[in-house]
């Protein structure tokens, strides 16, 4: 077996199942304890699974430490250039859906996000991508809302 | 007898205009997302969730159970002929099938996995119809103890002995049972780990989370770390009819798989990785034509994806019977008949048996839909592999956040499924399973309530778990299930210093 470099990603998640399984135990302490007949209240199921995700963190980082996290597929070259712009692009495609599907609606919404993801995608063709989201968002939107009674808004074209 | 007349009552509810064509839209849909490169039952069931929602129970739940099955079918032609399998059950497919359709075989290989598909869906809705009496009459006598050794038998299979890491499928088993904290306590009524925030009250939707992990967190990770190979599309070349000799070698696959499948879908050992590699393993193994198997195998495709669809079927029993999920799917599909107040279990036998009957009888029609609309049209869903990447991740989102959305109408649950969608793209990055989460978060709070009500009846003597036979043996089987493999691999170590140094492992 080679020896291998203690990776970041791995000890950094590890630690963060630790802290929040022990965020979980400390927050259960202010649950108010109602026992009644089982003698079991709603503050048990919460310190044990606080505990296990603690364990697990624990169980994580001590395998991050000796040797790296066991049985991992072998993926380094898929993960040695990460695209970070598409990730960008992705996420500011999804939040801003989120700030405007209230008074934009949801067609101009989700085109916007359509356009967004595709260009993450690395499409160079915004005029076809501008189309093809505009068609799409209008089609789901009445497929939706008119045949299958979801409401979605309408935002600015609607009233 | 007595199944018989309920099952043709089941048929009379199915066959109506409403509902055959509910099953045809929902085969239809299930079939075209499914194909969808990237896109498993799972996540097909969860982005179509909103499709049903104007729908009465029984008629969802029958477009439901069709937008199952053709997904399970769509996903096959993928693995084919795009190497993509949508989920891991369909690994074995995507080799074998693949390697078929590089060799210009690809006709026969999606043959022989759609009448494949057929035979053992078929067969296991035919067990299903017929064991599932008895099933019922077990979980009758179920109490709150049976039932939560039941889930805890789940929680340790699902997590701790399947995958690659019991340390990764524990840490995200609790993770899904952490989320499943937040909201109510059902009990008391009290708010748990909402940090004050009015939203969570009602608890973490699990569509929004499925839908956050599986859509939102696999764009990520596709856009970021796959995002510069060229997929591949085998072309289809020759007659997409089997040879005489394909048969030939097929049916025997087909009725092996299934039996492998149903069995392992029945008991909550989470779903369909075991079975595909045990029929692969055995067609293998009893093939005249061992020697192709890796090159292109018609039985190394027929088996695996006739057990991969049986035990589709088998995953019903449990969730039909007891109302317990085994697979990431079979979780969101609870979670469709809880949005109608449902609650599966032996009662629903009783108190809604159109809805219960109407269900399999519809999976026997939706099974023949899927053969009749896949065979001739495979054509058509082929043109779907085409859509290139960005504009089909694009449209993918728009469903995702549409589904997120429409529940409630909320931002909030757009600001959830992104920050589970960042979860998901960093559990995809670190090879941690997602299915032990959502059964964690469905199975959690139904378990914390089981486990509360045994205690309520025993007075708090923790001892009624192992007292009642029914539930010490579901306990006593749990341990056993942890301790056996890994006692095995202790004894073949041993043997093999035994031996000498040189053996591997």
């Amino acid at each position: 077996m080679q020896s291998k470099r203690i990776d970041a990603g791995e000890l950094l998640i590890s630690l963060a199942l630790l802290a929040l399984g022990s965020f979980v135990v400390f927050e259960t302490q202010g649950i108010a304890e109602t026992q009644g007949y089982s003698q079991v209240g709603p503050r048990l199921f919460p310190y044990l699974i606080g505990t296990g995700l603690t364990l697990c963190g624990t169980w994580l980082a001590w395998q991050a430490l000796s040797g790296g996290w066991r049985a991992m597929p072998d993926e380094a070259e898929t993960h040695a250039a990460p695209d970070r712009m598409g990730f960008l692009l992705i996420s500011a495609g999804v939040v801003l859906h989120m700030v405007l599907i209230g008074w934009a609606g949801f067609i101009l919404a989700s085109t916007l996000l359509f356009v967004l993801v595709a260009r993450g995608f690395g499409s160079t063709k915004p005029v076809r991508d501008v189309a093809i989201a505009a068609v799409l968002s209008t089609i789901v939107y009445f497929l939706f809302t008119q045949a299958l009674g979801l409401s979605l808004p309408a935002g600015l074209f609607g009233g | 007898m007595e199944t018989l007349n309920a099952l043709l009552s089941g048929f009379a509810v199915a066959l109506t205009l409403q509902n055959l064509l509910l099953g045809f839209v929902g085969v239809t849909l299930g079939t075209a997302v499914g194909v969808l490169p990237g896109v498993g039952p799972a996540l097909t069931v969860a982005l179509l969730l909103p499709a049903t929602a104007s729908f009465d129970p029984t008629g969802a739940l029958i477009m439901f159970a069709g937008i199952y099955y053709g997904a399970m079918f769509g996903g096959s032609t993928t693995s084919i002929l795009l190497n993509t399998p949508g989920e891991s059950a369909t690994i074995v497919t995507a080799m074998e099938g693949n390697m078929m359709a590089k060799r210009g075989r690809a006709g026969p290989a999606l043959a022989t996995s759609a009448i494949g598909s057929f035979v053992a869906g078929t067969i296991g809705t035919v067990l299903l119809t017929f064991v599932s009496p008895f099933a019922v009459d077990v979980a009758l006598k179920f109490g709150p103890a049976e039932y939560f050794s039941v889930m805890v038998l789940a929680f340790v299979t699902v997590s701790a002995v399947l995958g690659s890491s019991p340390a990764r499928g524990l840490a995200a088993l609790f993770l899904g049972l952490t989320i499943g904290l937040i909201g109510l306590d059902s009990q008391t009524g009290q708010a748990r780990f909402t940090l004050g925030v009015p939203e969570l009250l009602d608890g973490l939707d699990i569509v929004v989370v499925a839908v956050g992990l599986f859509a939102v967190g696999e764009t990520l990770y596709v856009a970021t770390y796959l995002n510069r190979g060229v997929d591949t599309i085998e072309q289809m070349k020759g007659s997409i009819w089997m040879s005489k000799e394909d048969w030939k070698r097929s049916w025997k696959p087909w009725l092996r798989g299934t039996a492998f499948g149903f069995p392992f879908g029945c008991i909550p050992a989470g779903g369909a990785e075991i079975p595909t590699f045990l029929s692969y393993a055995t067609e293998k193994k009893l093939s005249r034509h061992s020697a192709e198997f890796g090159k292109g195998a018609i039985e190394g495709v027929a088996g695996p994806e006739a057990a991969n669809n049986a035990s589709a079927s088998g995953t019903l029993m449990p969730l039909l019977t007891l109302g317990l999920p085994t697979t990431a799917t079979a979780a969101i599909i609870l979670a469709a008949f809880q949005q109608y107040g449902l609650q599966p279990g032996p009662l629903l036998f009783d108190t809604q048996p159109e809805l219960i009957w109407g269900l399999i009888a519809s999976m026997y029609i939706g099974n023949v839909i899927l053969l009749a609309l896949n065979l001739p049209l495979v054509g058509v869903w082929i043109k779907l592999l085409s859509i290139p990447r960005p504009l089909l991740y694009a449209g993918i989102l728009i469903f995702a956040t549409m589904g997120a959305y429409g529940i409630r109408n909320s931002w909030f649950d757009l600001a959830l499924l992104y920050g589970i969608g960042l979860l998901g793209f960093v559990m995809r990055r670190y090879d941690i399973p997602v299915a032990p989460v959502l059964v964690g978060l469905i199975l959690g709070p139904l378990s914390e309530q089981q486990f509360r009500r045994a205690l309520a009846i025993s007075q708090g003597d923790l001892s009624i778990f192992v007292t009642q036979p029914i539930s010490a043996t579901v306990l006593v089987i749990t341990a056993l299930v942890v301790i056996v493999p890994q006692a095995w691999r202790l004894v073949r170590r041993m043997q093999a210093n035994a031996i000498g140094h040189h053996s591997p492992i």
